[in-house]
Formats: structure tokens, sequence, C-alpha cells
């Protein structure tokens, strides 16, 4: 296996029981070397128990789940070693100072907090507040001290659940950009978040998780092309007589001369027939996340049968 | 690693323990000038004999107690009185409590968990937390009694080995109780839970002792109360721990820590 292609992250029939729930059903997946893993899903999709099985905290009831190669249960503290993991803000300790909380992550981390400047600067937390305990910080103040106790560390692989909730847009973008500059520098990061826009921008691969399991899993333009893109057409004359029966399209909406179709996979069909006539303006407009993400889960079950999603 | 996770687990409730610990060293220090103040081992003989009977009965005391025990006899009430019970379990049961299923509760497990650390390492942080613990609370009562004949100079005589020896029963007591709350809180996932199961066993275990002394028929049961085996009179009088008492109180407390490293190696947390 070449560096290039080296999975960090590898779970094969991943299932984790619950006396009568079934909280993940043979979860298989394969998180690349260098990547921006982005894990979505509705509440209770079973998001969370998989990062618990990652992170060596439960167990699973059958399957297998390892991080750079270590078994995450049995071999936990190796897998843990190149991991920086992302607490809840309320997880933090209340009676510690800022400063004291990020030296006793770094204490009990086994490494220098190499990063730690780099993101108290990224995320804008001033040095002052890190004197302060932790009941003078407002949600968002919170989840940056949790961000920089998960990061500064520098770990090889990055798991955040929610990693930007409370944070306001300027800040979330500066923390998109660092993550961005991790990865460059060879950082893995999975993360699961119910920011969809977000996801969008920072993530190359996904997976999409729903009642404990796997529906579709691959790189964002993949995952894309599964799903209808967007045509909008205007004509310079009137509405072509036959374009509704184009193979592949299906009209949505008709305004004069413009025209709203939804194409599925092959465009040539629909290049073929407008080729006979005079076009004043294309627009095609690929599928965006939160469609891809809706339609995975309005119509997950026809995907599972093979059936065209939309 | 450990120092730190050691550190950071008595740092937690700080407060709360240092105001017990000193409840404890005011309640025992207080002990010599009350006995002062009732004229020694002679005048406290005095009052034990005025006594109605009944009322002896309930403090657990004959007529000539302090004829046979001497002042050393009369400073060990003090060791099984409730106030200093109350106050030595409340900083035991709170402590590990607090350690395991106080921090599955509010996630903060996850910051030490999420870390290259064993379980293993993870509980032994908190045992060696309450071994200190259990030894701040052992000697402090002595020290405390110690202090307080110092100054007030009852008539009578108790050595420091004696007071010692009663520091490490309480000790063993102390064991006992938070080895097997440490194995309830090893299973459990909020404090509250520990607290209630602890208290629980605790209250009923005082009160079968109590109970059995005033009621023949508990008598049978007597021995399954771990206060049985907390004996501070015949252990100050003695100068030495009963053997029966480092037995019970000694291997319940190593079988609850035991048994609670292989369920917190074990179980599932949801943090």
């Amino acid at each position: 296996m070449t560096s290039a292609s080296r999975s960090v992250i590898e779970t094969d029939r991943l299932t984790k029981e619950y006396e009568r729930i079934r909280a993940l059903d043979a979860i298989s997946l394969q998180v690349p070397e260098g990547s921006i893993f982005g894990f979505l899903g509705p509440n209770g999709a079973g998001k969370t128990t998989t990062i618990r099985v990652l992170m060596g905290f439960i167990q699973a009831t059958s399957g297998r789940a390892s991080v750079f190669g270590h078994d995450c249960w049995s071999d936990g503290v190796a897998a843990r070693s190149r991991i920086g993991y992302l607490v809840t803000a309320d997880a933090l300790y209340p009676d510690l100072s800022g400063g004291d909380q990020l030296e006793y992550a770094a204490a009990i981390s086994g490494a220098a907090p190499v990063w730690r400047d780099r993101l108290l600067d990224a995320l804008e937390l001033g040095r002052d507040m890190l004197g302060r305990r932790l009941g003078a910080y407002s949600k968002g103040m919170r989840q940056k001290l949790a961000l920089v106790a998960a990061t500064q560390h520098a770990p090889e692989l990055l798991i955040f659940d929610e990693p930007t909730d409370g944070l306001d847009p300027l800040i979330q973008r500066n923390f998109e950009e660092l993550l961005r500059e991790f990865r460059a520098e060879g950082t893995t990061i999975f993360m699961s978040s119910h920011d969809l826009g977000e996801v969008e921008r920072l993530c190359d691969q996904l997976a999409v998780v729903r009642a404990g399991k796997l529906i579709a899993s691959g790189s964002m333009a993949s995952l894309k092309r599964q799903f209808s893109q967007r045509v909008e057409i205007t004509f310079a004359n009137t509405i072509p007589i036959g374009i509704e029966h184009v193979a592949g399209a299906s009209m949505t909406e008709r305004n004069g001369s413009r025209v709203t179709l939804h194409l599925d996979r092959d465009i040539n069909p629909l290049l073929h027939f407008l080729a006979c006539h005079e076009v004043e303006r294309m627009v095609i407009r690929p599928p965006e996340l939160q469609e891809v993400f809706l339609g995975y889960y309005e119509q997950g079950e026809a995907m599972a049968d093979g059936a065209p999603l939309r | 690693m450990m120092t730190a996770m050691v550190r950071r687990l008595l740092r937690r409730g700080m407060a709360g323990t240092v105001m017990l610990l000193m409840g404890v060293m005011v309640f025992q220090f207080a002990n010599p000038f009350i006995a002062d103040s009732f004229g020694g081992e002679e005048g406290l003989q005095r009052m034990v004999e005025l006594l109605p009977p009944g009322l002896r009965s309930l403090a657990e005391l004959s007529p000539e107690f302090i004829a046979l025990t001497g002042l050393a006899g009369y400073l060990s009430l003090a060791y099984d009185h409730p106030v200093y019970l109350v106050l030595v379990m409340s900083a035991i049961v709170g402590f590990t409590g607090r350690s395991i299923a106080g921090e599955v509760d509010r996630g903060t497990l996850a910051l030490t968990m999420a870390r290259p650390i064993p379980r293993t390492n993870v509980y032994l942080a908190r045992l060696v937390g309450l071994v200190i613990l259990i030894v701040l609370f052992a000697v402090s009562g002595p020290i405390a009694t110690w202090l307080g004949l110092v100054i007030a100079k009852p008539s009578g005589d108790v050595g420091i080995s004696q007071l010692a020896t009663l520091g490490a029963l309480c000790g063993l007591l102390a064991w006992s109780v938070g080895g097997l709350t440490l194995m309830v809180s090893a299973a459990s996932n909020t404090t509250g839970r520990v607290v209630g199961w602890a208290t629980g066993f605790l209250v009923v275990s005082f009160f079968v002792d109590y109970f059995a002394e005033l009621w023949s028929v508990l008598e049978p049961i007597r021995p399954l109360s771990i206060f049985w085996y907390f004996d501070t009179t015949a252990t100050i009088v003695d100068g030495a721990v009963p053997v029966k008492s480092m037995l019970v109180l000694g291997g319940s407390g190593v079988i609850g820590v035991v048994i609670g490293w292989r369920i917190f190696e074990r179980r599932d947390l949801g943090i």
C-alpha cells in the first residue's frame, strides 16, 4: 500500500449493540491519510458512537476499528498517542483557569504543546483570558479552549465532533484555514458536523450514516456526481418542444423562454438536443452538499436498491 | 502523567476536603479539653456512674468503663462518634464518587481518556488520590487529639503510640469504605448513585452494629457490619489493631479496589 492511499482510520463491519438497540450496524470505513473526512448524519445516527469506539471509550460488539493500524480497544494507548480529540466544551474542568486547563492537557499528553501559540492566534483567544477561570468564559471561548487543548500537541490525526459549534463566522473561517494548513502538513482530520456549509468547504472525503448504517462514502465529488445537476437554460425564442423527453432530464420549472431541468448523470443527450436550438444562456449548477445529504436521507433506501437519486 | 492526574483529582473539591479535615481536627482537639473539664479520669468515672442505665446502654458504656480503660477509653469514644464518622466518610465517599462516576457524569473524564494513558493508570491515579486522602484523615484526628492533650493536660495517661494505633484503625475503616465505594464509582455514571449506595451501606451497617448492642436478636448479624470491626476502645487501650479488624477492613477494601479495577478496565464509558 502506498503512503498516498494509506488509511489512517479503518473500520470493518463495526457493530455496537446496547441491549436491544443496534447503535452501529456493520460500518466499514476507510479514512485516507492527509484527508479532511466529513462524517455526517442526523442526531442518533451513530456518529458519536463511532467516535467513542475509535477513541477506545467503548468496545465494539463485533467488527474491528483501528487507527494507524492499532486496534482501538486492545491497543488503544498506541492509537491515542497519535490522536487529538475534541471534547465538548462542557467537559472542561470548571475550577481551572484556561491556562491551567491547557497545561493539564499537555501534561497528560506526554507531548509538547508546539501548536498552542498558532492556535491561540488563529482562534483569537487572548493570553490574558488564559489566567481566568472557565466560569468567566462564554460558550464560544470555551469551544476555542477545547480546540486548543485537543490540538496543541500537534497530533497526526484530529477527531472532532462539531468543532466550530459556538464560534463566530470570522473565527470559524480562521479555524478552517488553519485546518487546511494542518492538512497540508500531513495531518488527517476526521470530523462530524451538522454545519453542511463547513463540511462542504473543508472536506474532500465524506461518509453519511443513518440509523447506525453507512449509506454513502467516498470523495465529495463522487458523491455529488450521484445526484442530479440543475440546469437552467434560457432560449433565444420559445422553449422547444420535446425538451422534456430528453434522456435523463426532467423539467422542474418553465417560465417564458427559460426552463429548469434536473439532469441525471450524462449531459450528452441534452447537448445533442440543444445543438439544434438557439440557446441564449445555460447555467449548470452541481448539487450542493445539503441536497446530497437530504437526498441520501430521503431516498437512502432507493440508493440501496441502485435506483438513481435526485 | 500520574502526578498531574493525582494533583488534579485532589485539587478538585479541595475546599470541601479541607473544611472536613478541619472539622475532624477541631472535633478531636476539643475532646481532651472536655475530659479535663470533667476532672480527668476520676471526674469522667463519676460522670459515667451517674448516667441512667438506659443512657449508658445507648452509649455502649459499662459503669466501670473509665475505671477499666482510663482516659484513653474516653478519647476513643470520639472516634466512633457519628459526627467524626460523618466527617470522614463524607470526604472519602465524596472523593471516590467524584473521581470516576462524577467525571463520567460531567464528561471531564474524556479529557484524560482521550490521551495515551492506559485505563489501569487512570484508575491507579484515583487509588493514589484515595490513599493520600485516607492517610490525611487517619493522621489528622490523632494529631489533633495529641495537641489537645499537650495543651489541656487532663489527668490520665495516653501515649502517642496508642493514638497512632487508633489512627491506623481509622485509616483501615476509611480504606474499607473507600475501596468499596471506588468499586461502585467504577461501575456508575453519576456521583449521586455512588453517594446513594455508600450512604445506604454505611447507615445500615452502623445501625446493625448499634442496635445489636441493645437487641440480642440482631447479634448474629452483627459481624456483617463493618463497624463491628471498628473497635476504637480495644485498639487504643491495647495499643494494637485487632487482627480481625485488619483482615476484614483491609481485605474488604482490597476486594473493592480489585473488583473496581476490573470493572473500569472493561466497561463502556459514555463520555
